[in-house]
């Protein structure tokens, strides 16, 4: 079989918004600066026109809540150890209502029901089988992938259609996965939560803080803005990318998808809207396929090797 | 209507130019041009480290289809090949990247519309930004809604039996 190279338009789907992405990371990458002039001002209105948009919402958090959930973030002071199942569950749901808040649910079930169905088969080969696992398709255009303590991924709609075929997805679901199981993320927000910037955090995003909705925590929701806009530890993200790999080979799936996938990210321009938040929050894909090839070396290509199948093949084929 | 045509035709101007720039690769290391994708295969050509080739869009597991510039298609491991010239530094003086490392200078610019990432934010269409998750309101409701969405340990094994999907027992990689 053949597949459809990362870079290629696809015949089968086509249309304005395949052609505007185009044009977008064309015009990223430099080749039509007297273009990009003339457009900063449509930019300027859709902006206005989105933050205009956003909804307003209801009065903050009632003071008895906000002590309720503020015990979160006082958890974050112990072991993580001393952080049950429920509110580690409690912690993501949280995190992941900020991604959801940035992005909506991408609108197609038999998509959500597919990367369901693919992600929890592959979190049935981790230690935490049990899991209440939830992944979901983020509506954006751009490049990306996130996870939440307790089970939570999400991928965004431009990733998935950016995917040459399942194991590249398989291996990015996988990565995330992997942060879930390795507590990154709640490593991460316990580490600046005990380094006295918290009550900076709060305190610059308080104009924001205004619209959190009752029973969540403003300084969990500030730490949880604060980590995926900057980012895990690189050696999170290498540790991801290695046991990642390992997953993807566990669940039956072929272990180079993730490294396929370094190889797109690898020729992205930095400054590329589609990619800049994924290439400013990972170390860079070169460093991250060299990490994987000295982990790997040979070991695992006699595991792979069968030409893959792609995200719309598999869709085509999913039964209703 | 003309919106769309004006955006067909730029594609159509840039696009062959910047795909055979994503295209072009280099052999990382002397190895030898595979006629299919295994080891054992024949070699059809002995290539030196820096050889410039194009890579194509067949892949098998670690394996990459690629051309030489004498016309030449074959296999290599998709490790022994790199983008021709891209040094794989950091991304440096990214807007994003510098406003990061101090999160705040997102949230210190009051309820004006956050910037875009850097200048390069075109027609309005950018992925999502850490500008978006700095001014993002939560939203529990939609979390509700996409845990709908779960499948069970059941669904996922039919899934998996249907897929032809069989777990193996993999050891974990080392830590380089």
């Amino acid at each position: 079989m053949t597949m459809t190279h990362p870079h290629r338009p696809r015949s089968t789907r086509p249309g304005l918004q395949h052609a505007l992405l185009l044009a977008a990371a064309l015009l990223a990458t430099g080749w039509a600066p007297a273009l990009r002039a003339q457009n900063i001002d449509v930019n300027k209105a859709l902006n206005l026109f989105q933050s205009m948009a956003r909804p307003t919402l209801p009065a903050p958090a009632a003071p008895a809540n906000e002590a309720r959930t503020d015990d979160l973030v006082k958890l974050l002071s112990q072991s993580l150890s001393d952080i049950d199942e429920a509110k580690e569950i409690e912690i993501g749901r949280q995190l992941a209502a900020i991604l959801l808040g940035s992005r909506p649910l991408y609108g197609d079930m038999a998509l959500q029901r597919y990367v369901n169905r693919l992600g929890r088969w592959i979190s049935l080969q981790t230690a935490r089988p049990g899991l209440p696992w939830t992944f979901a398709v983020l509506d954006d255009a751009g490049y990306n992938a996130f996870a939440a303590p307790g089970g939570y991924v999400f991928v965004t709609k431009g990733l998935v259609d950016r995917c040459a075929d399942e194991s590249e997805l398989a291996g990015i679901l996988a990565h995330e996965i992997t942060h879930i199981i390795s507590k990154h993320h709640l490593k991460a927000i316990q580490k600046t939560a005990r380094s006295g910037l918290l009550t900076q955090l709060v305190s610059s995003q308080l104009s924001r803080n205004a619209n959190i909705p009752a029973g969540l925590s403003a300084q969990l929701i500030s730490l949880g803005r604060d980590v995926y806009s900057k980012g895990l530890d690189q050696a999170d993200e290498y540790e991801a990318d290695r046991n990642g790999v390992v997953l993807s080979a566990r669940a039956g799936l072929d272990p180079y998808g993730l490294a396929a996938v370094l190889q797109q990210l690898r020729t992205a321009a930095p400054d590329n809207p589609m990619f800049s938040l994924t290439l400013s929050t990972h170390p860079p894909a070169q460093a991250r396929l060299d990490q994987m090839e000295s982990a790997m070396g040979n070991r695992l290509d006699a595991l792979s090797g069968k030409a893959g199948v792609t995200v719309a093949q598999r869709l085509a084929r999913a039964p209703k | 209507m003309k919106f769309s045509n004006v955006c067909g035709m730029l594609i159509a101007l840039v696009a062959a130019a910047v795909l055979a720039q994503t295209d072009a690769m280099v052999t990382r290391r002397p190895l030898e041009l595979r006629e299919t994708p295994d080891d054992g295969a024949r070699s059809l050509a002995p290539l030196a480290a820096q050889t410039p080739v194009t890579r194509l869009a067949g892949r098998q597991g670690a394996w990459v289809q690629i051309r030489t510039a004498q016309g030449t298609t074959g296999w290599v491991h998709m490790f022994e090949v790199g983008p021709a010239g891209a040094p794989a530094a950091a991304p440096s003086g990214n807007a994003a990247t510098s406003a990061l490392r101090g999160l705040t200078g997102f949230f210190d610019k009051g309820s004006a519309p956050a910037p875009s990432s850097g200048t390069t934010s075109v027609i309005g269409i950018r992925g999502l930004g850490a500008e978006d998750i700095a001014n993002a309101t939560p939203n529990p409701a939609l979390v509700s809604q996409a845990e709908t969405y779960r499948a069970d340990a059941e669904q996922a094994r039919r899934f998996a039996r249907d897929a032809a999907l069989t777990a193996r027992d993999v050891p974990a990689l080392p830590a380089p």
